[in-house]
C-alpha cells in the first residue's frame, strides 16, 4: 500500500458514513481485522477509516491494586489496563496502530466535542506514535454527505488542544475525587462489616445526590396545611359552567362555611368582563438537556434513554449531533433545504409547504450557545430501515420542534368574567386560541387548553345552581424524576451534558434511588451524612460549580490545566485524610445503612393476615427455597407464607393488587418481560380468571 | 441516646435530626390548624396522621406524640 490518509472516528457506524461520504463512488471497501472493522474509500488518494469503539484510554493509577487510598498519581493507560472486561480494547488498539503506520496524513474525525476530542487525541498520541500534533480536524455537525465532504475539505490545520486539555482535566479531576472518596467509602464500610458493597461519589455525584436528600427530608417531614376553596355552578344558556371565588385560599372553616352561607340561594350578575390577547411565543430549538426533558414528560424516557436514542438518530444522519447545549440554528444549515427533504414523508408535508412558502424563515433561538455544535435539528435525511418506535417517536419530536420554531406566534386570548353574588365576586375563565401559529406545527405534542365561554353581557342575570365549599390541604414538594433532576443540574451548572444522565443512572445503580419518581433510601441517606459530616466542600455545589468555571476557563486558554489540577488536589488531600481519620466510625454507618438497604429491599408490605408484622421475601433453611414470610413467624404469632417463583428476581413492587389490596412483587427473568405477581391465592382477579378460563373450556 | 422514634443518635428534643426537623415542622403548624379548625393539640395530631399529606417522618412523630401524651411546648 502506498501513503495514504488515516482517518480515525469515534464509532464503527461513523466511520461507515464517512468512508461512505469520501468514496469518490460512494461504496468504499469495508475490510475487517482481528475483528475490526475498518473502511478503504478512494478519493484524490486512498483513505483508511477506522473507528474507535467509545474511550479506549482511561486516567488509572500509576501503581496497580484497588484497595487503598489515597491515590494522588496517575496516568493514561489503554482501557484493557484498568478495567476488567475490556480485553478487546487491546486488539482494537493493536489494529489501529498497524493500519497507521504508514500513513502520511492523519485525521481526527471523532465527534467535535470535549469526549470526542479525548477519544481522538488519546489514539493519535499513543496509538499512533505522537501523530497529535501533525493530525487535522473534521469538524461537522451531522453525519450528511455533503457535510462531511465539506468538512474534509475545509480540514481544520490542527487539533483543539485548548479543548483536549479542558478534557483531560476534567477526567483527571474527576477520576481523583471519585476513585479517592468511592475507596474512602467502600473500604470503611467492608473492613467495618467484613462484607463487600460498591459505594461511590464524586464530585458531581455528592451535590446531585444532595439535592434529592433535600428534597426527601422536605417531603418526609412534611404537615400540610388546611384551607378551603369556592366554587359557584352558574348556568348559562342551559350549559353550567363552574365559576372560583375571587378569594383563593380561605384560612378558616368558619370564614369559608359563612361565605357559602351568605350565597346560597342568590343569583349572580355579570359585573365586568375582561378580554385579553396574548403572544404565546414559538419555542426554541431543542438543546439536548430539552430535549431529554420533553422525552421525559411526553413519553416517560429516561435522560440516559433518549440520549442514547438520539446517539443511533444521529449514527443514522438522521438529526444533528445531539451533545449540544446550543439554542441556536445558523441559516449555514440551510432551512429550506431541510423542509423540502421533510416534505418526502406525508405527515409533514403540508406543514414544510406552509414554512417554505414564508417569505423569510428565521428560528425563534434560544440565549443558549455552543461553540462546537448547533441545536439539534432534522437533518433532511429519511430513515433508510424501519425505525423502532422510541426512535420514530424522538425523531418525530425533533422534526416538528425543528418546524415549530420557524412558526408565526400563536394568538391566545383570555376572558375573565366577573359575576358578583350578592356582594362576593367570583370568576368565569374562558381561554381560545385565535391564531394557532406554531402550534399545529408541533402538534400533538402542546397541550393548549381550550375552554369557551357563551357570549355574555355586563349586568347580565346568571342562575346559580350550586356553591360548592372544597377542603383542601397544601401538598409537599414533589419528588424529583430522572427529567427534572437534569434539569436542576443545569441550573446549578454541575455536570455536563455529556455525562448528567450517567451521574443519575450511578445513584440508582448504587441503590441510593428507587423508583421514577426518586426515592432517597436510607444507604442514599446515610452516604450523604457521612459526606456532608466529614467533608462537606464534597458535597458543596459551590466548589463543583467553580471547578466547572475553572475548566470552562482552561477550554477558553484562559486557565493552565496544571494550576486547576493542583487546586483541586489540595481541597481533596485534608478531606480524604480526614475520612482515613474517621474510617471505623464512617465505616460502621455506612454497614448499619447497607444491612438496613438489603432489608428493605425484601420487605414486601404489611401483613394482610396478623395486621401487625411486615411480609418479607425469605429463604427456607431447609430447602433453601424463596418464598414470603411475615416477621411475625419468629414471634411465633402468624404464619403467614406464600410461594414464589424460584427462577430470575423477585423484588416487591411498592403497589398493592387492585383485586385484593395486598402487596405484590414483580418478578424478573432474563430473556423475559418482568411480570407483576399478587401472591393472595384467594385474590378475586384469579378466581376471575380462573371462572373464564372454566367458562371457555365448557 | 437514641432517637426516641428510630434508632439513631437523638440530637434535639428526644428525636435524631431527622425526626427532630418534622417535631419542628408539627410545632411551627399546630397555630395554622388551630385557626383554621378551632381543635385542641390532640385532634391536630390525630387529623395529621390521617392525612394522605403529611411525610412519612411527620406521621411517625405525630404518632408518637400521641402515644406518650405529651402536650404542646412539652409538657
Amino acid at each position: 500500500m502506498g501513503k495514504y490518509t488515516f482517518i480515525i472516528t469515534e464509532k464503527p457506524d461513523a466511520a461507515q458514513r464517512i468512508a461512505s461520504a469520501l468514496d469518490l463512488k460512494g461504496k468504499p471497501k469495508k475490510m475487517e481485522e482481528n475483528g475490526v472493522p475498518y473502511y478503504i474509500a478512494e478519493r484524490d488518494k486512498q483513505i483508511i477509516v477506522v473507528p474507535a469503539i467509545g474511550h479506549l484510554y482511561t486516567v488509572a493509577e500509576e501503581k496497580g491494586g484497588r484497595n487503598y487510598y489515597p491515590v494522588f498519581s496517575f496516568r493514561w493507560v489503554p482501557r484493557y489496563m484498568a478495567e476488567r472486561g475490556a480485553k478487546q480494547i487491546r486488539v482494537w488498539l493493536e489494529t489501529i496502530s498497524k493500519l497507521a503506520k504508514d500513513a502520511d496524513t492523519y485525521i481526527d474525525a471523532c465527534d467535535y466535542d470535549i469526549e470526542g476530542s479525548i477519544i481522538g487525541y488519546c489514539i493519535l498520541k499513543y496509538a499512533c506514535g505522537n501523530k497529535e500534533a501533525v493530525a487535522k480536524r473534521m469538524k461537522y455537525s451531522t453525519l450528511t454527505k455533503e457535510e462531511l465532504e465539506k468538512s474534509y475539505e475545509e480540514l481544520l490545520p490542527k487539533l483543539d488542544f485548548a479543548l483536549i486539555e479542558a478534557g483531560r482535566t476534567r477526567h483527571e479531576i474527576d477520576w481523583l475525587y471519585g476513585v479517592n472518596l468511592s475507596r474512602a467509602l467502600t473500604i470503611a464500610a467492608k473492613d467495618w462489616s467484613g462484607k463487600y458493597a460498591t459505594l461511590s461519589t464524586g464530585r458531581v455525584q455528592g451535590p446531585t445526590l444532595r439535592f434529592l436528600v433535600a428534597r426527601e427530608k422536605a417531603i418526609r417531614s412534611f404537615v400540610p396545611t388546611p384551607y378551603w376553596q369556592i366554587r359557584a355552578e352558574i348556568e348559562i344558556n342551559g350549559q353550567v359552567f363552574e365559576a372560583e371565588y375571587e378569594k383563593v385560599v380561605i384560612e378558616t372553616k368558619k370564614e369559608a362555611n359563612a361565605l357559602v352561607d351568605a350565597c346560597k340561594g342568590k343569583d349572580g350578575v355579570v359585573e365586568n368582563i375582561e378580554v385579553k390577547q396574548f403572544q404565546q411565543m414559538p419555542p426554541t430549538p431543542f438543546d439536548i438537556g430539552a430535549l431529554q426533558s420533553e422525552a421525559y414528560s411526553l413519553f416517560g424516557y429516561t435522560p440516559r434513554r433518549t440520549l442514547d436514542i438520539a446517539q443511533r438518530l444521529y449514527l443514522d444522519a438522521l438529526i444533528s449531533y445531539p451533545r449540544t447545549s446550543s439554542q441556536k440554528l445558523p441559516p449555514a444549515i440551510n432551512y429550506e433545504a431541510i423542509l423540502k427533504s421533510l416534505s418526502g414523508v406525508s405527515e409533514y408535508r403540508r406543514l414544510a409547504a406552509e414554512l417554505l412558502s414564508k417569505k423569510e424563515l428565521k428560528p425563534n433561538e434560544g440565549k443558549k450557545e455552543d461553540p462546537a455544535h448547533p441545536a439539534i435539528y432534522p437533518t433532511g435525511n429519511l430513515p433508510e430501515r424501519v425505525l423502532e418506535e422510541p426512535e420514530r417517536r424522538i425523531w418525530d419530536l425533533v422534526v416538528r420542534r425543528f418546524m415549530a420554531v420557524f412558526g408565526e406566534p400563536a394568538v391566545r386570548q383570555s376572558l375573565k368574567v366577573c359575576i358578583n353574588v350578592d356582594g362576593q365576586r367570583f370568576f368565569l375563565k374562558g381561554r381560545q386560541t385565535l391564531k394557532e401559529g406554531w402550534l399545529r406545527f408541533y402538534e400533538p405534542y402542546v397541550r393548549s387548553e381550550e375552554v369557551l365561554l357563551p357570549p355574555l353581557e355586563e349586568g347580565q342575570k346568571l342562575k346559580v345552581r350550586r356553591i360548592i365549599l372544597e377542603d383542601k390541604f397544601t401538598k409537599p414538594p414533589p419528588r424529583y424524576n430522572p427529567g427534572s433532576l437534569l434539569k436542576r443540574m443545569e441550573e446549578a451548572g454541575i455536570g455536563t451534558k455529556a455525562t448528567r444522565a450517567d451521574i443519575i443512572q450511578t445513584l440508582y445503580d448504587r441503590k441510593y434511588v428507587r423508583d421514577e419518581r426518586m426515592i432517597v433510601t436510607d444507604l442514599g441517606f446515610e452516604v450523604l451524612e457521612v459526606l456532608k459530616k466529614h467533608c462537606p466542600p464534597i458535597v458543596s455545589i459551590g466548589l463543583t460549580r467553580k471547578l466547572e468555571e475553572r475548566m470552562d476557563k482552561i477550554q477558553a486558554s484562559q486557565e493552565k490545566r496544571e494550576n486547576v489540577l493542583l487546586d483541586a488536589i489540595e481541597i481533596l488531600k485534608p478531606v480524604v485524610d480526614g475520612l482515613k481519620a474517621k474510617e471505623k466510625t464512617i465505616g460502621e454507618q455506612l454497614s448499619i445503612a447497607i444491612k438496613r438497604a438489603r432489608l428493605e429491599e425484601r420487605i414486601v408490605g404489611p401483613c394482610p393476615i396478623c395486621g401487625t408484622g411486615m411480609l418479607m421475601i425469605l429463604y427456607s433453611r431447609k430447602t433453601g427455597k424463596r418464598f414470603i414470610g411475615c416477621t411475625n413467624f419468629f414471634k411465633k404469632k402468624c404464619n403467614a407464607a406464600f410461594p414464589l417463583p424460584q427462577m430470575g428476581t423477585a423484588r416487591p413492587l411498592g403497589k398493592n393488587c387492585r383485586g385484593c389490596g395486598w402487596p405484590t412483587v414483580q418478578i424478573r427473568i432474563k430473556g423475559r418481560r418482568p411480570w407483576n405477581l399478587c401472591f393472595n391465592p384467594k385474590c378475586p382477579l384469579k378466581e376471575e380468571k380462573r371462572n373464564i378460563e372454566m367458562r371457555s373450556v365448557q | 441516646m437514641k432517637c426516641a422514634v428510630c434508632n439513631r443518635e437523638a440530637v434535639e428534643n428526644g428525636y435524631c435530626e431527622l425526626h427532630a426537623r418534622a417535631y419542628q415542622s408539627i410545632m411551627k403548624k399546630y397555630e395554622i390548624w388551630r385557626k383554621a379548625l378551632e381543635i385542641s393539640w390532640k385532634e391536630y395530631l390525630s387529623e395529621i396522621v390521617k392525612n394522605p399529606f403529611t411525610g412519612e417522618w411527620a406521621r411517625e412523630v405525630a404518632e408518637h406524640l400521641i402515644k406518650t401524651g405529651e402536650e404542646k411546648g412539652g409538657a
